[in-house]
């Protein structure tokens, strides 16, 4: 298990050109706040998503979260294999909650546990 | 709960080969699909696959996919439609929405065969109506019966956009230009000449750096890109379309792997986050088996096969089958699966460039896999491309790809691909060619085409695959277009050849000047009657 050093960031936001362009349709979250959001110490997929709500849409990361991981591992030179595993949740397809309370499926109530590496 | 033997998720090529082994065996099995339709991705490849017979090369896609349906539901697999899978817990127990409700059920085994996702590029106004997946376009012309759009740029020259491209020129549309970022023409260069030869244009090094328009595409700019992939200022260029189609690659859809507990990993080769399996298909989890594209992206036909592994292995799991009657039939299925992942390719071959020559020693042409077509510096080289006079079949097969439906083909024993399923084919000019066309028919790559030289009064003929409605009649008059798409010279339709066996791959013959034999490829009536 490798342990994550975060520092405070010396050399201030430096804004790009496209910075403005969306990258999570679903929830119109653009280029720009992912860049913001790493440069403010987001390290993962999982904490740009708590922070953005980047692939809790509709199409739930299906379209965009190839996309914020090649940002996040340009911003912060690595690969993008080594920015940790992005945790596929139950549900994996967006559901009604006036479904899932028709159903009690056991194990959404135990579901709420987040696993760190 | 109800409770399952076998619980298979995706009703793709994977999933579905997976229950037919698993029922085949005895075993209780249940498919959920969350589409309308099973048969994944198959449905929409009308073209034809390659491989060997045992791969049903030759067999458009949907056709193996009507086979696949009909073997499960004569083996008796419960196939649940519109059956969303939401989540895979402990025990097996996966729960499942259909008509509003969500349900749980818990399967002795599991086989998560989700299949994948595509992947999309950003650019200055990707979101506008008009920019659509590859996938998309072809839900839209092949599933639906709806044209994308009248001009369609394809973006991504590997296999998907290059079958899409020949797919939307199929259906009315136009295909003025493929780029790809990479220096190469990804996909096989059999399927970028059909393209090339049809007036398509290469662009290679090059991406789509915007989509014009106020509400819908109405053009792109596209730019050269240096060594890193990034732009060259200066180099971009508007081109006049109204559809901008990406083609760049699929993503593993294993998040249910990962929601089941499986060890997962990633590995940018197979496209992403795939689980660890062992070589049956068996996750970290016991008792959770993963298949196709969701555990690495690769083809239906390899999808199949890891599907029959798995569901086979489950029945020998659960005592359904010996492990000597497992063994034998694994054997077979990983001998199989070896040949459809050989050759230029394969799997493991993803980014390669440094292969310069054929397994034979010929060198790989520089013009295709730049610009999509060979060029007369290839003419001396390839064996089955040196015409000997009479009637002859010109095999323009030039890299290293598990295929072999010719050699099936010829009655005759004309043409010889030999021991390895990747050698070029040969042409064994002993043998008299009929001028049969059936071998013109059986080449998924539409790659063989018929000369004839004795004509007489200076005029040949030349016989082409041609896919395209309406066909044209004998006596037809048009221009003969080169491997390039640029017009060579005037040409009549001879006649049309069609046959059963052909499967909708029909022959045409026209006539050209005995001159023009070597370089004649294409067809375009003169007069274009328009597709209905
Ligand atoms: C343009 C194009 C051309 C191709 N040409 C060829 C070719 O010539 N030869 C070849 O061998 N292959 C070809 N392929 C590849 C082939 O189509 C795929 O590799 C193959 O379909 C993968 O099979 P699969 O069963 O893994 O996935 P899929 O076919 O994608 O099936 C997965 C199924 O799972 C279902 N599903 C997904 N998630 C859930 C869920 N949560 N709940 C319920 N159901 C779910 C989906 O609805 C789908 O039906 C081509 C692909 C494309 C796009």
């Amino acid at each position: 298990m490798s342990v994550m050093i975060r520092r405070k960031n010396d050399s201030p936001f430096a804004p790009q050109p496209d910075d403005g362009m969306t990258v999570c349709r679903c929830e119109e979250v653009t280029k720009g706040e992912i860049r913001r959001a790493v440069y403010d110490g987001a390290r993962t997929f999982g904490e740009v998503k708590r922070r953005l709500r980047t692939g809790m849409g509709l199409c739930q990361g299906q379209t965009c979260q190839r996309l914020v991981l090649a940002i996040i591992s340009r911003e912060l030179g690595k690969s993008v294999g080594d920015l940790g595993k992005v945790t596929g949740r139950m549900p994996v397809r967006p559901v009604l909650m006036e479904e899932l309370s028709r159903s009690g499926v056991e194990g959404m109530e135990s579901e709420g546990a987040e696993h760190h590496e | 709960m109800k409770r399952y033997e076998v619980i298979v998720i995706g009703a793709g090529p994977a999933g579905l080969s997976a229950a037919c082994a698993a029922a085949e065996a005895g075993l209780e099995t249940v498919v959920f699909d969350e589409n309308a339709r099973p048969g994944g991705q198959l449905f929409k490849q009308i073209h034809k696959f390659f491989g060997s017979r045992e791969h049903q090369a030759r067999v458009r896609g949907v056709r193996i996919g009507e086979n696949l349906l009909k073997r499960a539901d004569e083996l008796g697999v419960k196939t649940v439609l519109g059956a969303t899978v939401l989540g895979v817990y402990e025990q097996k127990e996966v729960a499942v929405r259909t008509e509003g409700e969500v349900r749980s059920y818990r399967g002795d085994a599991i086989v998560i065969a989700t299949g994948a996702s595509e992947n999309m590029l950003t650019f200055d106004g990707w979101t506008l109506p008009g920019v659509i997946g590859a996938g998309a376009a072809q839900t839209l012309m092949n599933m639906h019966g709806v044209r994308p759009g009248a001009r369609v740029l394809m973006v991504g020259s590997g296999n998907v956009g290059l079958v899409v491209s020949f797919q939307l020129l199929q259906a009315g549309c136009e295909v003025p230009i493929v780029v790809d970022a990479a220096p190469r023409i990804g996909g096989y260069g059999v399927h970028a000449s059909k393209l090339a030869r049809a007036g398509v244009e290469f662009r290679t090094s090059h991406t789509v750096v915007k989509a014009i328009g106020a509400g819908r595409v109405e053009g792109a700019v596209i730019a050269e890109v240096d060594g890193s992939f990034a732009p060259i200022p200066g180099t971009e260029e508007t081109i006049d379309v109204d559809t901008i189609c990406i083609a760049v690659g699929l993503s593993p859809m294993s998040q249910l792997a990962d929601n089941a507990g499986c060890e997962m990993e990633y590995d940018s080769a197979k496209g992403g986050y795939v689980p660890t399996l062992n070589d049956e298909g068996l996750s970290s989890v016991p008792g959770i088996y993963c298949a196709g594209d969701m555990a690495g992206i690769e083809e239906a036909s390899s999808a199949m096969i890891q599907g029959s592994i798995a569901g086979a292995a489950i029945a020998r799991d659960l005592g359904y089958l010996t492990p000597d009657e497992f063994g034998e039939r694994a054997e077979r299925w990983r001998r199989s699966l070896d040949g459809i992942r050989s050759g230029m390719f394969a799997p493991g071959m993803k980014g390669r460039t440094d292969i310069t020559n054929t397994d034979e020693g010929y060198p790989l042409s520089a013009s295709l896999l730049a610009r999509g077509f060979l060029d007369g510096a290839d003419d001396g080289i390839f064996p089955s491309m040196i015409y000997s006079g009479g009637m002859r079949p010109i095999i323009e097969c030039t890299q290293n790809i598990p295929c072999d439906p010719c050699q099936d083909a010829c009655p005759r024993g004309c043409i010889v691909v030999g021991e390895d399923i990747t050698d070029l084919p040969r042409l064994d000019i002993g043998k008299k060619c009929t001028g049969c066309a059936l071998c013109v028919g059986a080449c998924s790559g539409q790659a063989i085409f018929l000369i004839d030289d004795s004509l007489g009064d200076g005029y040949g003929t030349v016989g082409l695959p041609y896919e395209f409605l309406p066909l044209p009649s004998p006596g037809d008059p048009g221009k003969a277009l080169g491997r390039d798409g640029e017009v060579v010279c005037d040409a009549s339709v001879v006649e049309v050849r069609d046959s059963k066996a052909m499967d909708k791959t029909p022959m045409l013959v026209m006539k050209v000047p005995v001159s023009a034999l070597g370089r004649a490829r294409f067809f375009r009536p003169a007069e274009n009657k328009n597709y209905a």
